[in-house]
């Protein structure tokens, strides 16, 4: 019965209604979305059931530069924690690698098959103890042998198929790591889940690691951490974290002490529990990806803020038409209902419209699903519908909406006095008592459509800036890739250099450690000049060979390039180096020594100019770039414009014909560095795809308001027609009571939008300033918005014949 | 002043034509005050409505001071609309938002007149009309009669040529429409051109002359024997 009155009444407001589900099923669609994002980030590693007692040892260091976070342990560290801290139950040694994979080719003489390494993925040398704390599933193997001895590994499930067709095939198979490291399959575990921090494709027994140390940079020395070199513990519960913590300080502290230059420990070990992994700021992991708690807050605060502006405009509709249901309320009133009673039928009312606009929000977040790879990491394959965890969401969604949206109107409209209501004089004094509240929540409304459009442009301006700026090398036209260092394959490098040389596509060759900016660093304490004391922060290091500055563009400020060598002979710094360390001409400082490590008289033969050796959110730091070959194992190839795909497919042939067992994967250089500002892309993108969304609720809002404040005034309309108003003057008039709103909101939002912006880039070290024509963008893209849809209004009204809407019946 | 030769005015509904008016002649002089008079759906509204240019008829030609407005566009139209006539509802179409001075003001407002020669006009018309303690009401306070009190003041504010008036005291008790009745012939004799409709005999006695609309068409046209005031 009561359901009948409402869809009638539905039907007759046929636009309002639309309007409302239009706009609460596009704001449910947004906070369905994030949902989905913020219930996937927070889901990661729980497929681990000890999730909650699971911890990482860290490493904190201090220096005169702050303290600063890694999770590496050393080597000797590693032996000394099970003895150490008694409250962790188990242990786990790891450590990090990427191998390529190959499975090697038969006597009878078919060819190796190479295997490119699936992005993200990881290896780990570990022992068996990684399996009693971390729970996998195991297909064919045993836990507590197939990692004990050297040359033994277990692969996952997806690995093993890829590798040799079917998991069954692959036990005891033989694999071979780097084109070196042969290795048995001891047992196949299932794929791990993608929200999962430890991405393991392969785990490769302790001994395996201890074998091929100098593959592996096996390094036994309480000097040496390796953000690589991980140890993973269990505690026996929970609530040890802090004793545990206590327990392990101990460890490494007289080592780090006489170690370090002021002879107090600069480091000591603490735990991170698996429940932080994912969500740290401080510390990486093996998936390479962390978000921030406060990164999901913001989301979750976009979710509510959408839904809010949505509900907004259904209390500002339902209010503005309380005066046409004054009757009917008065009516009722008469007819002795209580207000109890009116607040039900109303709150029904708009459960009606929630139960509606979620049918939709539903439908259009399944639609958009795909779109979601563009603000977040969250597959489109990830359960979305299937999960119970959704289904509660939208039950509690419908209620909020309800509440949120209904509570208000239905207030007010039961509220109404029988008498006055029947009278219909409702609001008849100055556009009514309630109107400052519709247009508070307009007025929000627009406050946040603009903050949105402000953040958009600020953020693309921002990548705007990093994009074209000069970074101090070229990263265009070049191409990389890794090639293995091992004796063998290093030997063949010249062969490979001059392969590549005669392709009438390449103009350099470059061997190092790593382009200009990468996410890679290699640090050492240093002195300068050798006989100094070491200076009191580490010095970023670069090996590459005398190509580079060729390769990359780079450019010198004094002196020249160091002179071809295998070993660590001379050495360029850049400018940042000499600002630091006192120096002021830049050719004071050619000829001078410094001493690295332990190994003094380095030559200083030239310094570079300052070039972004890392993403733009760090200052640029003292760097010094010099020889080591046996450390290269990056290759950059610097082509000449013209087909790039043909010089990508020119350096391949090369690569293969003289490394033919070796795994080819090539890059362009200036993609891998647009890959450094996913994270502000993304962050653009959300603001872009809100920001639409917001102006888009903002705007069917005021449509809607307009269409009937145009409605509710045709009379008004008419009569000042036949008093001889114009069109233009009609229309201004309607117009003008919600231009004013949007610029009111303007005023509001633009100070809040500067003021986040502004703290938003001061994560960048190299930043645009906010310019005074953003705000007025901004406010004219609102601005223009509102008058177009209230003009679509205001028009039509000023247009109708009076004569029609004065005629009384 | 003013006159419509063979004035047609129809209403096509689907397949249906509904005559409204069917060939209207009529010629009216300055200083004349006609009644119209005819049942409910005679036409009345709608040849009013003509006449005063918020309508416009499907064929005929409308002269006003020698001007053919049945040439004119929307805009030229309603310039002369604005400039000279007036005109009085049955339901007064007050603007409720707005204070009976500023009902009063506004179409000075669209005519573009000055802020103190407005406030003359009106100080004027309120002392003429008595209403000058409602001036800072709204049309909700105010009697059907006063509300209509300030129709006409609005209607007359801008010294219209033509002042047209359809069933000013439809709305109202006998004695309140007397008032309006009265005043309307005061303003005749000061010699201001009115058309006014009606359905009461005592009202149409104001007139000079009366005219008899029967389903669209002009059934009689003559003056007005007055009654002995
Ligand atoms: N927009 C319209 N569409 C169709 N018929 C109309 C319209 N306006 C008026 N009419 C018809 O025109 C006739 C005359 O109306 P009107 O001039 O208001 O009569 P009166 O004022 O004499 O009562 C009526 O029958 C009415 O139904
Ligand atoms: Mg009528």
């Amino acid at each position: 019965m009561q359901f009948k009155f409402i869809l009638r009444s539905m039907a007759r407001n046929k636009v309002y209604a639309g309007i409302n589900i239009l706009g609460l099923g596009l704001g449910i669609a947004a906070v369905l979305l994030i949902f989905q994002v913020v219930r996937y980030e927070l889901g990661y590693n729980k497929n681990f059931s000890r999730y909650d007692r699971i911890v990482r040892v860290v490493t904190q260091s201090q220096s005169s530069e702050g303290e600063s976070w890694n999770p590496c342990v050393p080597i000797p560290a590693m032996f000394a924690i099970p003895d150490a801290v008694p409250e962790l139950t188990q242990v786990a040694r790891m450590r990090e690698f990427w191998p390529s994979i190959s499975v090697p080719g038969a006597e009878d003489g078919t060819p190796p098959k190479k295997f490119l390494r699936k992005d993200p993925s990881v290896a780990f040398f570990t022992e068996p103890s990684f399996f009693e704390i971390f729970d996998l599933e195991w297909l064919a193997g045993d836990p507590k042998t197939a990692l004990r001895d050297e040359g033994s590994v277990v692969i996952i499930r997806s690995e093993a198929e890829r590798f040799f067709g079917s998991w069954q095939a692959a036990m005891n198979e033989t694999l071979v790591l780097d084109n070196v490291a042969r290795v048995t399959v001891r047992g196949v575990v299932e794929d791990l889940p993608p929200d999962c921090d430890l991405p393991i494709n392969m785990l490769a027994s302790w001994p395996t690691y201890i074998a091929q140390q100098a593959l592996y940079y096996y390094d036994d020395n309480w000097g040496s951490c390796n953000s690589s070199n991980q140890v993973f513990g269990l505690l026996a519960d929970a609530s040890q974290l802090g004793a545990a913590e206590r327990s392990l300080a101990k460890v490494g502290e007289k080592q780090y002490a006489e170690n370090s230059s002021t002879g107090k420990a600069d480091k000591t070990h603490r735990l991170q529990p698996m429940s932080d992994l994912h969500f740290s700021d401080k510390l990486n992991n093996s998936a390479f990806r962390t978000i921030t708690k406060g990164r999901l807050k913001v989301l979750s605060f976009i979710a509510l803020l959408i839904l809010g502006m949505a509900c907004f405009n259904f209390i500002n509709l339902s209010t503005a038409m309380a005066s046409q249901r004054a009757k009917e309320i008065g009516v009722r009133k008469t007819l002795g209902v209580g207000r109890g009673q009116l607040l039900r039928q109303f709150l029904g009312e708009t459960a009606v419209v929630s139960v509606l606009s979620v049918a939709l929000g539903v439908a259009v977040a399944r639609l958009c699903l795909p779109l979601l790879k563009h603000i977040s990491d969250v597959p489109v394959e990830a359960p979305f519908l299937s999960l119970p965890q959704t289904w509660a969401f939208l039950v509690f969604v419908t209620i909020a909406v309800t509440l949120l949206a209904g509570f208000y109107p239905a207030v007010v409209l039961a509220g109404f006095e029988p008498a006055g209501a029947l009278k219909n004089s409702v609001g008849a004094v100055r556009g009514g008592h309630r109107a400052w509240v519709r247009q508070s929540l307009v007025v929000l409304q627009f406050s946040i459509a603009i903050a949105f459009i402000v953040g958009t442009i600020i953020t693309l301006s921002q990548l705007h800036f990093i994009r074209t700026k000069d970074l101090g090398f070229d990263q265009n036209l070049i191409y990389t890739f890794y090639y293995n260092n091992d004796s063998l394959s290093v030997a063949k490098l010249n062969t490979l250099k001059n392969r590549l040389l005669q392709a009438p596509e390449v103009e350099a060759v470059s061997y190092n450690t790593d382009p200009p900016s990468s996410g890679n660093s290699w640090m050492s304490n240093f002195a300068f000049p050798s006989n100094a004391e070491d200076a009191d922060f580490a010095l970023q290091i670069k090996y590459a060979d005398t190509d580079y500055p060729k390769t990359f563009g780079l450019r010198m400020a004094a002196g020249k390039w160091y002179d071809p060598s295998d070993t660590m002979k001379q050495a360029v710094v850049n400018e940042a180096f000499l600002r630091k360390m006192g120096v002021e001409k830049p050719e004071d400082a050619i000829g001078e020594d410094l001493k690295l490590g332990g190994r003094a008289g380095i030559i200083i033969t030239g310094v570079v100019q300052d070039f972004h050796a890392f993403s733009v959110h760090q200052p640029i730091a003292p760097l010094m770039i010099s020889t080591q070959r046996d450390y290269y194992y990056n290759a950059a190839v610097k082509v000449n414009p013209g087909d790039m795909a043909a010089a990508a497919r020119a350096i391949e042939s090369a690569f293969d014909e003289v490394y033919p067992e070796q795994v080819f994967e090539g890059h362009w250089y200036d993609e891998t560095i647009a890959r450094f500002y996913e994270d502000e892309n993304r962050f653009a993108n959300a603001c872009k795809g809100f920001g639409v969304l917001a102006i888009f609720i903002a705007c069917i809002g005021l449509f809607g308001l307009s269409s009937h404040a145009a409605a509710r005034r045709a009379k008004e309309i008419g009569i000042r027609k036949v008093l001889g108003a114009g069109t233009a003057g009609i229309t201004a008039l309607l117009a003008r009571d919600f231009i004013k709103l949007v610029l009111v909101a303007f005023v509001l939002a633009a100070p809040a939008g500067w003021y986040f912006m502004n703290r938003w880039l001061q994560d960048f070290a190299y930043r645009i300033d906010i310019q005074w024509w953003v705000f007025v963008v901004a406010g004219a893209v609102a601005l223009v918005g509102a008058t177009l849809v209230v003009a679509l209004q205001t028009v039509r009204a000023a247009l109708a014949d009076p004569v029609e809407s004065l005629r009384s019946e | 002043m003013l006159s419509i030769k063979n004035i047609e005015r129809f209403y096509k509904t689907g397949p249906l034509t509904t005559w409204v008016l069917r060939d209207i002649n009529l010629k009216v002089s300055e200083g004349e005050f006609v009644t119209i008079m005819g049942p409910s759906g005679s036409g009345k509204s709608t040849l009013l409505n003509i006449l005063g240019m918020l309508d416009q008829p499907d064929a005929g030609e409308y002269l006003f001071f020698d001007e053919p407005v049945h040439r004119f566009n929307e805009k030229r139209r309603s310039e002369l609309h604005k400039h000279y006539i007036g005109f009085v509802f049955q339901a007064y179409h007050l603007i409720d938002e707005l204070t009976v001075y500023e009902n009063i003001e506004t179409p000075l407002l669209y005519r573009g007149i000055k802020s103190a020669e407005r406030k003359a006009m009106i100080a004027d018309v309120l002392d003429r009309f008595n209403m000058v303690a409602k001036k800072d009401l709204f049309p909700a306070q105010l009697s059907g009669g006063q509300q209509q009190l300030v129709g006409v003041a609005r209607a007359i504010i801008g010294k219209p040529k033509l002042l047209l008036a359809d069933e000013p005291t439809g709305n109202l008790h006998s004695s309140q429409g007397e008032t309006i009745m009265e005043l309307f012939a005061q303003l005749h004799r000061e010699g201001m051109t009115i058309i006014q409709v009606t359905h009461n005999e005592k009202n149409a006695q104001y007139g000079t002359r009366l005219i008899q609309l029967e389903d669209g068409f002009v059934r009689d046209d003559a003056g007005v024997a007055r009654l002995n005031v």
